[in-house]
């Protein structure tokens, strides 16, 4: 009898340490992806051209994202594809538009949006300069019904991810908007 | 405990001797049912588990996430300028025999309190030819004239500094269109046509005709928002919300067929709709309120038995010359017997595919593999980053192999790069076998970069096999699909939906399993200009269409071919008919195409440039070198006012994996998957605490006496 339970726990056991190592590698390959990004940005900051953060990648860092107050860097990736969008924050459209949608995960590199408060600084590394604006807005969007507007010369940075933020389930149709104008006296 | 069992292990083991001998059954069901208490055997089992579970979580971490080649080109409408703007689309289609007259009308309204400028992207079917464009703004109208690309972009440029309102439509892909709008006033309507000529395709005895709509922008119910503080960042609020000057529906969709022919049957494959008859055929209206309009639009018509058509040749005289068209009608399926031949089924398992996609590809190879002869040879190739062959040599199709065959394609998911050119490589180099024609069924979402590459591959290694290209998903690359196949010397087929994928499949067996008329040579006469000139195979029920021009009005045309081996020929009289002068559109039209192609067998390109600028401008066809522009003469907006701008990405194909537009799925979902390994965990600590668990100890207990007991290792006869 006990070794059929033996058996069984080792099942069991084993089934949970496989879930957990899968549903942790996701906040692990997230991390670890910022980690190998940081040093193609290392790369493309020194002159190269593209820089791929890992062999097979079709993508490369393009920005750094950060807020100071709390303490968050991270690097923003070319190209809004659910792929990418493992690995970092995506830049939406063009690196040459002035108004900048930015998403990313809620549960892995987004978690600190929902602490961001009108003020809050924001900075961004972009396009060979860097730029700062403030938190001024902060919204929840249904997108069943609405589809962002981007205007190239606009000066504006947004922030999207996923709403509610401790929904268990994925795939919903809202989303947490957080919009940042540049600082009086930033260009 | 496994000091005690030590104790009674003697007294245990000469009873278990004797059990053995006298139960030989009985014994092994009982140590297989018990399990194995024996240190040794359990390491055995724990071992293969260990390593199972070690395997596994390898390949997990080992899991690449490897680069998507999709283009991901979004149709839709592009403002720079009014915060709010709204689109609607209607389409007639006016099909007359075989072509297709078709206008697309869309209504754009700048509802934003400034000037605006729109982009915006669509698709086009196979091959239409782009002719017309008129613009009405207000009570205006205006009417586009192709010019040479460049010539149209300054023209544009220039009208849109001087505040004129000014159109320009421009080809960018075979079958992707942009239209770009200047000048539109705050709150203007303005409704752009947009006209084109299509054939229409015909096989199997069901004609058919699509249309792509992946561009259309969505409707909706009422607009929930949920502010928390008023936003600057416009959003675009989709057009059902508020009431439309032109209709509250996004897209009016009206057929009318006109076929000269007794129908049997109409049908529209993925929308609803409604036919009333006329006096000269039917009319069809898409009925569906379009809550979704990311779908191909494809109507299907069969002529009643016996009115299918025939070898036929209609001609058009335009003074000068005598534009012609002949439809090559194949010989009938039951005078050829079929022939062996050797099925090569290659799978596209890329990331582009994951979805529903991949389960149609899936669902479509099963069916292939029913449809396989005794004579046949078969093997499947899957294709991603990298390939895998299923054997190493095809196969006779005995059971054994199909189901390895199934068991593999059950297990294909879509993960990883698309990298097409080695798997076509492996399948169309594999050692030909003297008595089988090899087909190559390829399947795919064909989304893939290098198409031109690919297709000079195929040119160049095909040899003798053939290529038939299965198309999936709802927004395929067909553009790339049909030429592959034609330069495959094979044929397209289209999967839409799941449920289209017996049928399809179906069709593409009837389709290659007879032989095709082969080396076929058409007897123009003198200085004509015929295409395409390279005359492809002629299979069961695919008629093929070939235009020429031709000096003066032919006598008669005649065909040749070989039919296994043995000559073939055929003969058509000129029909002369009115209202054909489409044919020269047509004509023309294949003339480019056929230019276009050959660049992929190293024509200049300059070249094939400017043959194609002058026969565009001669024909009045919208091509890569040549748009459609239209310029209001008299400035709208006042000099000192600005554009502005603003972008509405469109649908996203139906089937794909992503579930918002203009937003990503932002939400990885790990801690739902942590919370289920903490329930396992859970469970697996109960287990570990109340080992027998507690109904599992009451019957223990009871049984303990009575039960002989496990035998010692050595007396198990395992493995």
């Amino acid at each position: 009898m006990r070794a059929l339970s033996h058996w069984r726990f080792a099942a069991v056991f084993i089934t949970a340490a496989f879930l957990s190592l899968n549903a942790l590698w996701i906040p692990a390959k997230a991390e670890l992806a910022q980690w190998l990004l940081e040093r193609s940005w290392n790369d493309i900051q020194a002159g190269a051209e593209w820089s791929p953060p890992w062999p097979w990648a079709d993508t490369q860092p393009v920005a750094v994202l950060s807020v100071p107050s709390l303490n968050i860097r991270q690097l923003v990736l070319e190209g809004d594809s659910g792929r990418n969008l493992a690995f970092g924050p995506v830049l939406r459209g063009s690196t040459s538009s002035r108004d900048l949608v930015i998403s990313a995960h809620r549960d892995t590199h987004f978690t600190f949006v929902r602490e961001l408060e009108v003020g809050d600084q924001v900075s961004i590394e972009i396009a060979g300069e860097k730029r700062t604006y403030g938190v001024s807005f902060q919204e929840v969007i249904d997108t069943t019904h609405n589809a962002l507007v981007i205007e190239p010369g606009i000066d504006r940075l947004s922030l999207v991810t996923c709403y509610p933020f401790d929904a268990i389930d994925t795939g919903g149709p809202l989303r947490y908007v957080v919009t940042a104008l540049p600082l009086p006296g930033e260009t | 405990m496994r000091h005690a069992q030590g104790n009674t292990s003697s007294i245990r083991d000469q009873l278990e001797q004797e059990a053995r001998h006298l139960y030989p059954n009985l014994y092994q069901r009982l140590a297989r049912r018990r399990g194995v208490k024996q240190k040794r055997s359990l390491r055995w089992q724990d071992r293969t588990l260990l390593i199972v579970a070690a395997v596994l979580m390898m390949a997990l971490l080992l899991r690449g996430e490897p680069a998507f080649a999709q283009d991901d080109i979004e149709y839709g409408i592009e403002w720079s300028g009014g915060t709010a703007t709204a689109v609607n689309t209607q389409i007639g289609i006016e099909i007359t025999g075989m072509v297709a007259r078709a206008e697309v009308t869309q209504v754009f309204q700048n509802r934003g309190s400034d000037w605006a400028e729109a982009t915006y992207r669509f698709p086009l079917p196979e091959g239409a030819a782009v002719d017309q464009l008129q613009i009405e703004v207000g009570n205006r109208v205006l009417v586009g004239e192709i010019q040479e690309k460049q010539t149209a972009r300054r023209i544009y440029q220039k009208a849109r500094n001087n505040g004129q309102t000014a159109t320009l439509v421009e080809q960018q892909r075979p079958n992707q269109f942009e239209t770009r709008l200047a000048n539109v006033a705050p709150g203007e309507v303005v409704r752009i046509t947009i006209g084109f000529l299509s054939t229409v395709n015909y096989r199997d005895g069901e004609f058919s005709f699509q249309f792509p709509m992946t561009f259309t922008p969505r409707a909706g119910g009422s607009n929930q928002r949920f502010e928390l503080e008023t936003s600057p960042r416009p959003m675009l609020t989709s057009w059902a919300d508020t009431p439309s000057p032109a209709s509250t529906h996004q897209l009016d969709l009206g057929i009318s067929l006109q076929t000269g022919l007794v129908l049997s049957k109409i049908d529209s494959r993925y929308h609803d709709v409604d036919i009333h008859p006329t006096t000269d055929g039917y009319h069809i209206f898409v009925t569906e309120q379009l809550a979704r309009t990311d779908r191909i639009f494809e109507l299907t018509w069969v002529p009643e038995l016996g009115t299918a058509p025939q070898t036929s040749l209609t001609t058009w005289e335009d003074g000068d010359s005598v534009y012609a068209l002949l439809m090559l009608a194949p010989p009938l399926q039951d005078e050829v017997a079929p022939q062996p031949r050797e099925v090569i089924f290659v799978i596209d398992t890329s990331g582009s595919m994951e979805g529903e996609s991949i389960k149609q590809a899936r669902s479509a190879l099963l069916h292939g593999l029913a449809y396989l002869e005794q004579d046949d040879l078969f093997n499947v190739i899957q294709f991603n980053s990298g390939h895998e062959q299923l054997f190493r040599n095809p196969v006779m199709p005995m059971t054994a192999e199909l189901e390895a065959a199934a068991d593999y394609i059950e297990g294909l998911a879509a993960n990883g790069g698309t990298n097409m050119g080695p798997a076509l490589h492996a399948a169309m180099t594999l050692p030909a076998s003297t008595d089988h024609l090899r087909q190559i069924v390829f399947i795919t979402d064909g989304s893939v970069g290098n198409e031109h590459d690919l297709l000079l591959q195929i040119g160049e290694e095909l040899g003798d096999s053939r290529l038939f290209t299965v198309s999936i998903g709802a927004a395929p690359n067909t553009w790339f699909m049909n030429k592959s196949s034609i330069i495959g010397r094979g044929s397209h087929t289209h999967i839409g939906k799941l449920d289209a994928v017996e049928s399809a499949m179906a069709d593409l067996w009837n389709h290659i399993q007879t032989p095709a008329l082969m080396n076929i040579e058409v007897d123009w006469g003198m200085d004509s200009e015929f295409f395409p000139e390279v005359i492809p195979d002629l299979y069961a029920g695919e008629p093929l269409w070939l235009y020429a021009k031709l000096p003066s009005q032919p006598r008669e045309v005649s065909i040749n071919g070989l039919l296994v081996d043995s000559p073939w020929e055929q003969h058509a009289q000129p029909l002369h008919s009115k209202g054909n002068e489409t044919l020269a559109t047509l004509w023309a039209r294949s003339k480019i195409e056929s230019l276009e192609d050959s660049r992929l067998f190293g024509t200049d390109p300059q070249w094939i440039r400017e043959q194609v600028t002058d026969l565009a401008l001669d024909y009045g066809m919208l091509t890569a070198y040549t748009s459609l522009v239209a310029v209001d003469k008299t400035p709208a907006r006042p000099a000192r006012q600005n554009l502005r701008s603003d972008n509405i990405p469109s649908l996203l194909p139906a089937g794909s994996s992503a579930n918002a537009t203009g937003f990503s799925a932002t939400a990885a979902g790990w801690k739902l998957q942590l919370i289920l390994s903490f329930i396992t965990l859970a469970i697996a600590s109960g287990l570990f605490f109340f080992p027998t668990g507690l109904l599992g100890r009451k019957s223990a207990s009871t049984r303990q006496p009575m039960a002989p007991s496990t035998p010692p290792c050595r007396a198990i006869p395992t493995a």
